[in-house]
C-alpha cells in the first residue's frame, strides 16, 4: 500500500525569525503588565523626566558647568561682585564661589548621575554575573574561594572598600569613577545569581542537556543564562540606584574628577560655602532632591519590574 | 543536637575563615596605597621623626614583606597597634572609644530601626493593597533611596536654631548639630549623672533619627513581604477557617513562620547601615569609627587606617554570626547554606 504524500503547505519559518517573534511576544506581555503597575508607571516617569533633562541639557542650562558668570542686576553687594550671589531672576540657584551658575550646574549635573549611574550598574553587574554562574554552576572549591572572597567583600564596610579603592586608582576621570563604583558593587549581585543558577541547575531541560553530552559552557549559556536573565536584568537597575547612590557620597567626600560637576559636588561645595547662613538654602536643597528623585525613580522602576520578571517572587 | 552542632561549627569556622580574609585583603589594599607602604608607615618627616624608630620595630618594617605580614597579624590580635602620625598617640587609644560611641549610635537607632520597621511593615501586609500600605511602601523606598549625607544635611536645617519651622511654630524644638557631647571647656568632666546624660542623649537625636528614617524600609519593606508570603500558606487558611479571630491568626500563626526569614535579611542590611553611619557621623562630626575612619583616608594616616578598616569588617561578620545563631534558635530545621 503507497503511502499517499498529502502536501499540506506549511510556511516554513527561519529559526531567527521564530526566536525572534517569541522575544517581542514576550517583550509586548512585559510592557502590558508595566503600564498595568501603578509604581513602576511611576518610576518610568522620574526617570524619563531624568532622561530628558540630561539629553537636553545643553538647550536648559545658561552656561557652561564650570564657567564664571558676569553679576547679576541683582547682586547684594556692592560693588556687585560674581561669586556667591543669591537666587534671583537671572541666576535662579545663585552662584558659587567660583562664580559658576548653580542652576546650569544642576542640569548638567544630570548626565553626569545618568552616565555613572548606568556604566558602573553594568560593569557590576557583568562582574557578579560572571562570578555567580561559575560559583553556582561548577560549585565544588572554585564555589568556597569565591564565596568566601564575596563574603570578605560584602563584610568590610562598602563606603571604606569603595574610599580606599578610589584613592588607590586615584577618580581623575569619569573612567576611574566607573571603575571604582562598578568594581567594588558586584557582590550582592554575584550573591543573588549564584542562589539563582543553583535552582536551574536543578531542573529538567538541565538534566535532559547534560545527558546529550551537551558541553558545560553550552548549558551555563545557552540554558542557564537565558533562564537567569530576567533577574540580572531587574537587579542591574536597582544597582543603578545604588551607583547613583555611591557617587554622591564619592564626590560628597571629595573625591571626585576635577573637570566635571555631580550634584554630590554641588552639594559638598554648598557645606564649604556654609551656604545655608548664607540665606542660600536652595544650593544644598535642590541638587539634593534631584538625586533623591532620580534614585526614586531606579528603585521604584527596579523593584516592579523585579516582581514582574521574576514569577517566583510575584504576589500570589 | 549533633546537626545543630555541625551548623554551628561551620559558621564559626567560616566567620574565622572570613576575618582572616578580611585582614589579609586590608593589609593588600593598605600595601597598594599610593606610595611606597614602608615610607608610608613611617614617614621621613622631621615632624614625626620621634615616632619613626618606633613604628618601624611595631611594624616590622625592616624585615622581609611576609615576615611583615604575620607581624601585622599578631599585631592586630594584640592591641599593638602602632602611633598614629596625625594624633600623634597610640591609634588603640583612638579606637577603642570610638567604637563605644559608634555602637552607642548604631545600636540605638538599629533597635529603633527595628521595632517600628516591624509594627509598619507588618501593619502595612495586613492592610496589604490599601492606602496605608501604599503609602508605608512608597515612604519607605523614598527614604531608602536618600543618599544618607543628605538626609542629615536636612535634618540639620529643620532642627538649627531659628530654621524656617521655628519661625512658624514657637514650639519647634531644637538640636545640637554636631558633636557626641557639650564640648564648651566650661562643661564639668565626665560623670554618671543627668547634666552629662541628657547631654548625650540630645547630641544623639539627630544623627541616629537620620540613620534610623535613611534605613527603616530596609526593615519594613522586608516584614510586609515575609509576612504576605506566609499570609497565602494553608495553615493560615485553616487557622481563619477554625474561627480564630485576625489578631490571634496573626500573633500565634503568622509571626511565628514570618519572623526567621526577617532575622537574616536584617543581619544582611548590617553592611548597609554601618556603611550609612560612616556617613551619618562624618556629617555630624560625630567622632566615632566612621569620623575616624574618613579623617584618616583624608590625612593618609596609615597606622590608623591599617586597623580601623578592619573594625567595621570584624562587626559586620560577627553580626551576621550572631543573627545566624538566633535563626538557629527559632528555627532548628534551618538547612545549612
Amino acid at each position: 500500500m503507497d503511502a499517499t504524500e498529502v502536501s499540506v503547505k506549511r510556511p516554513t519559518v527561519s529559526p531567527f525569525r521564530a526566536s525572534l517573534t517569541v522575544a517581542v511576544k514576550r517583550v509586548k506581555s512585559v510592557w502590558v503588565q508595566i503600564y498595568h503597575s501603578r509604581s513602576a508607571m511611576a518610576g518610568l516617569v522620574l526617570l524619563l523626566f531624568f532622561a530628558a533633562l540630561a539629553v537636553a541639557a545643553p538647550l536648559l542650562a545658561h552656561y557652561p558647568p564650570l564657567q564664571a558668570v558676569p553679576s547679576s542686576q541683582c547682586s547684594t553687594f556692592t560693588p556687585p561682585l560674581t561669586a556667591y550671589q543669591l537666587p534671583c531672576s537671572q541666576y535662579p540657584l545663585g552662584t558659587n564661589a567660583a562664580s559658576d551658575d548653580i542652576y546650569s550646574q544642576v542640569i548638567w549635573g544630570s548626565q553626569v548621575s545618568l552616565i555613572v549611574g548606568i556604566l558602573s550598574a553594568i560593569v557590576a553587574s557583568v562582574v557578579g554575573t560572571a562570578v555567580g554562574l561559575v560559583s553556582g554552576y561548577v560549585g565544588g572549591w572554585i564555589d568556597e574561594v569565591l564565596m568566601r572572597f564575596n563574603d570578605v567583600i560584602l563584610s568590610i564596610p562598602w563606603l571604606v572598600l569603595m574610599i580606599v579603592v578610589a584613592a588607590k586608582v586615584g577618580v581623575v576621570d569619569l573612567t576611574g569613577l566607573v571603575l571604582v563604583i562598578g568594581l567594588t558593587g558586584w557582590s550582592v549581585t554575584a550573591r543573588v545569581i549564584r542562589s539563582q543558577v543553583l535552582s536551574i541547575k536543578e531542573r529538567m531541560f538541565v538534566e535532559r542537556a547534560k545527558m546529550i553530552g551537551t558541553p558545560s559552557w553550552r548549558i551555563l549559556m545557552r540554558h542557564i543564562f537565558p533562564n537567569a536573565f530576567p533577574l540580572i536584568f531587574a537587579n542591574t537597575i536597582l544597582t543603578v540606584a545604588v551607583s547613583i547612590l555611591s557617587e554622591a557620597v564619592l564626590s560628597f567626600l571629595g573625591l571626585r574628577p576635577t573637570s566635571t560637576v555631580s550634584w554630590g559636588r554641588i552639594i559638598s561645595e554648598a557645606i564649604d560655602a556654609q551656604a545655608v547662613l548664607n540665606g542660600n538654602a536652595l544650593w544644598l536643597i535642590v541638587p539634593g532632591l534631584c538625586i533623591v528623585f532620580l534614585v526614586f525613580g531606579f528603585y521604584l522602576f527596579g523593584y516592579a519590574l523585579d516582581e514582574i520578571l521574576n514569577p517566583r517572587l510575584r504576589r500570589r | 543536637m549533633r546537626r545543630v552542632l555541625r551548623i554551628v561549627t561551620r559558621r564559626v569556622i567560616n566567620a574565622v575563615v572570613t576575618i582572616f580574609g578580611i585582614l589579609c585583603f586590608n593589609y593588600v589594599l593598605i600595601h597598594l596605597m599610593p606610595g611606597n607602604p614602608e615610607a608610608n608607615l613611617a614617614p621621613h618627616n622631621p615632624q614625626y621623626a620621634g615616632f619613626l624608630q618606633d613604628n618601624i620595630r611595631t611594624f616590622g618594617l625592616d624585615k622581609p614583606q611576609w615576615q611583615q605580614f604575620l607581624i601585622y597579624l599578631q599585631n592586630t590580635f594584640t592591641f599593638n597597634w602602632g602611633i598614629s602620625y596625625f594624633y600623634k598617640s597610640p591609634v588603640a587609644d583612638k579606637i577603642i572609644p570610638a567604637l563605644a560611641w559608634t555602637l552607642l549610635l548604631v545600636g540605638t537607632s538599629t533597635i529603633i530601626t527595628i521595632v517600628i520597621g516591624m509594627v509598619i511593615g507588618s501593619y502595612a501586609a495586613v492592610r496589604r493593597g490599601k492606602s496605608f500600605d501604599f503609602i508605608s511602601t512608597g515612604v519607605g523606598i523614598f527614604l531608602y533611596g536618600m543618599p544618607i549625607f543628605w538626609l542629615g544635611l536636612m535634618l540639620q536645617l529643620a532642627f538649627a536654631k531659628g530654621s524656617i519651622f521655628q519661625q512658624y511654630f514657637s514650639w519647634w524644638p531644637t538640636f545640637p548639630l554636631g558633636g557626641r557631647i557639650d564640648e564648651d571647656p566650661s562643661f564639668p568632666p565626665w560623670a554618671w549623672d543627668w547634666t552629662h546624660i541628657s547631654s548625650v542623649l540630645t547630641h544623639l537625636f539627630l544623627p541616629a533619627l537620620t540613620l534610623s528614617l535613611g534605613t527603616l524600609a530596609g526593615v519594613s519593606l522586608v516584614m510586609r513581604s515575609s509576612l504576605i508570603d506566609v499570609m497565602t500558606e494553608d495553615f493560615v487558611l485553616t487557622a481563619k477557617a477554625k474561627g480564630l479571630s485576625d489578631r490571634q491568626v496573626l500573633r500565634r500563626h503568622i509571626f511565628p513562620s514570618g519572623l526567621p526569614p526577617m532575622v537574616s535579611l536584617i543581619a544582611l542590611d548590617l553592611a548597609f547601615v554601618v556603611g550609612g553611619a560612616y556617613q551619618v557621623e562624618w556629617v555630624f562630626n560625630y567622632k566615632g569609627i566612621g569620623w575616624l575612619t574618613i579623617d584618616a583616608i583624608d590625612h593618609l594616616d596609615f597606622p590608623m587606617l591599617q586597623f580601623i578598616v578592619v573594625i567595621g569588617g570584624v562587626a559586620i561578620v560577627l553580626g551576621n554570626l550572631i543573627s545566624d545563631f538566633i535563626l538557629l534558635w527559632l528555627d532548628p530545621r534551618i538547612k545549612i547554606t
